[in-house]
């Protein structure tokens, strides 16, 4: 097993940046693909709250990537996919 | 767990805590103290010298004031409580910062009078540095970095967690209180962590929101509302409910609409009633209260037409709302205890001060792994710059804190009635206390201010039970207290916290001459004959 590495620049700001824009696109993937879609009224709090849990368990769990490179090419595969799950219910769903 | 990655999250642990630690300190303090605000407003009010017009005048009170002035007409407020630290039955203000609103009240012959007054909460500066853990400035200065300190805060417990997960059953409930100080603090710390970890998830992830909710928006709002995400919000406006209409309308008395609402949900307190647009058929009042029955966002409210008493919007009603209010609502209520009644917030307060001994203990053992031991053959130390700035900073921050809460609550019931502005005073006394704290930390060293400024913070709580005590004893200074059960629960719990920091104060002089002499708790004549031994 090989050592974890500290990159704590790397690492913090995969965390910090990728986990929050990932947190956007699941919380905006919620406000469409729940009951009602995106303009049902009263349903914007609830998504505004999903962010913080999302980005903060990303940013607190991204030191356990072995480095701050796969801190980042995993983060930011799963961004390109949250995102393009976003682009396509803004195609498909209106 | 693998232990390299335990080692990893020690460090990411240690770093965040001692950034946000003293903040959450501040935070948590106060925010104990803001959970029973309601009290804390009572015991700093005076019985009111004339009583508020009773309640079945109100209709009365409504028609007369408006016919004298018809601006109140715009957006008024009808309290229905009988508590002291209401100050008047009807009361409207120009604009949501207006700190000098109008009240209005009728005489036992039907007159009216009407009085413009400046009004100050004390409940509300408590809040405040709540909100903002004292930063100076604008309220969302303070909220904002305070949003930064929760999302360090929320990493803080994760990484807290990791690091005891490995041992948590073998150290869980041992508190090895012995001569090993280190390892008792460690203990009790871990202990502490771990059994209240859900209420401090749930306080830091509602931190971040309550903090940072307007960057949060703009950024949903431009990555997945397409900038569209105003006209959801105006469209879930629940005071939008009632249409616009200036044509003149008769209004329907007031406890028509309170039985409206009580049908609507029986077990519903109605506390206050905001009329808005009052005498046009386009009116709408939104009645406030609580509902202990249910998991609210503070007070809930019903939307009703005071025209056609038709119940508009319940949007925001205890057990009313729909999902998606309902699912924000137990949020709200588990950050501001807003559920369960009395039970509930004396857990709270008590989780507070827990959490408040969490970041104090955190930064004493940031200090104690720091600190240079007497090696056994090695002969006396001289401590580091960093523990000493850590632990003069830790001991002013956090009990310069709690002297300036207690003694801007004293004050402001000294001061009531007596100036102009108190709220000049309330950030005066609080800050002048603060800051003296800490420079005097600085000053002393944390070993000698550790001791004074405890025997401070016991002095300072004990003025309050004592404020209350003069104040009854001689009438002729015009400071009765309120004879409320909530009031005096104020004095008990200041009498109690007064005796808990008397014995904090004496258990810490004894460490400063009796305590390791290599410690930075030792008083400093002590370590500087140790050093020059």
């Amino acid at each position: 097993m090989s050592q974890i590495r500290r990159d704590w620049v790397s690492k913090t700001s995969a965390g910090a940046i990728l986990g929050f824009s990932l947190a956007i696109a699941l919380a905006g993937l919620f406000a469409w693909l729940s009951p009602g879609g995106l303009a049902t009224p009263n349903k914007f709090q609830l998504v505004m709250w999903l962010v913080a849990p999302i980005w903060l368990t990303t940013l607190s769990l991204c030191f356990l990537f072995s480095s701050g490179m796969r801190a980042w090419l995993w983060l930011g595969g799963v961004n390109l996919l949250a995102y393009a799950g976003l682009i396509a219910c803004r195609l498909l769903l209106r | 767990m693998r232990s390299d990655v335990v080692r990893l999250y020690k460090v990411v642990h240690t770093w965040t805590g001692i950034t946000a630690g003293m903040f959450l300190f501040i935070a948590f303090y106060a925010g104990s103290i803001t959970v029973f605000a309601e009290p804390l407003a009572r015991w700093v009010s005076s019985p009111a010298p004339v009583r508020l017009t009773a309640l079945d005048r109100s209709d009365d009170l409504i028609a007369h004031t408006l016919a004298a002035r018809p601006d109140a007409a715009k957006e008024f407020t009808l309290y229905l409580g009988e508590t002291e630290d209401l100050w008047a039955r009807l009361t409207w203000r120009k604009g949501k910062d207006d700190k000098a609103p109008w009240s209005a009240e009728l005489s036992s012959e039907g007159d009216l009078r009407l009085v413009q007054s400046y009004r100050s909460s004390l409940a509300d500066f408590v809040d405040n540095i709540h909100r903002t853990a004292g930063i100076p400035g604008a309220n969302d200065i303070g909220e904002t970095i305070m949003g930064v300190v929760s999302a360090v805060y929320a990493v803080a417990l994760v990484s807290g967690l990791i690091i005891v997960l490995p041992s948590l059953v073998k150290d869980l409930f041992a508190l090895r209180i012995g001569p090993n100080l280190k390892r008792m603090w460690l203990d009790a710390h871990n202990v502490v962590g771990v059994v209240s970890l859900p209420f401090h998830i749930v306080i830091a992830l509602s931190a971040v929101v309550f903090c940072l909710h307007e960057p949060l928006y703009d950024a949903l709002d431009y990555v997945v509302y397409d900038g569209r995400l105003k006209s959801v919000m105006a469209a879930s406006n629940p005071f939008n409910s009632v249409k616009k209409d200036e044509r003149p309308a008769p209004m329907l008395p007031v406890n028509t609409l309170l039985e409206r609402v009580k049908a609507a949900s029986p077990s519903f307190v109605p506390t206050e009633m905001r009329y808005r647009n009052a005498g046009h058929r386009g009116a709408s009042v939104q009645i406030w209260g609580y509902d202990t029955r249910y998991m609210t966002r503070g007070k809930g409210f019903a939307v009703i037409s005071p025209v056609t008493g038709e119940i508009a919007n319940t949007d925001y009603l205890p057990g009313k709302e729909g999902t998606w209010t309902g699912l924000v609502a137990i949020f709200f209520a588990l950050h501001f205890a807003t559920f369960g009644g009395d039970v509930v917030r004396v857990c709270y307060f008590l989780l507070g001060i827990a959490g408040a001994f969490l970041f104090y203990s955190g930064n004493l053992l940031w200090i104690e792994s720091r600190r240079r031991t007497e090696r056994r053959n090695g002969g006396p130390v001289i401590q580091k710059t960093s523990t000493r700035l850590m632990s003069a900073a830790t001991v002013g921050v956090c009990l310069g804190a709690i002297c300036a809460i207690s003694l801007t609550i004293v004050a402001a019931k000294w001061l009531d009635g007596r100036v102009a502005n108190i709220d000049v005073w309330h950030n005066g006394v609080y800050y002048a206390v603060f800051l003296a704290s800490v420079l005097w930390s600085f000053l002393r060293g944390a070993a000698a201010a550790s001791v004074e400024l405890l025997w401070l913070a016991a002095i300072a709580a004990a003025a309050i039970p004592f404020t209350s005590l003069i104040g009854w004893a001689s009438p002729a200074l015009g400071m009765q207290g309120s004879a409320s059960m909530a009031a005096l629960g104020v004095d008990l719990v200041a009498l109690f916290g007064a005796l808990c920091f008397v014995w904090m104060a004496r258990s810490a002089a004894h460490r400063v001459e009796y305590g390791p002499a290599d410690s930075v708790w030792a008083a400093s004549h002590r370590q500087l004959q140790e050093a020059t031994r």
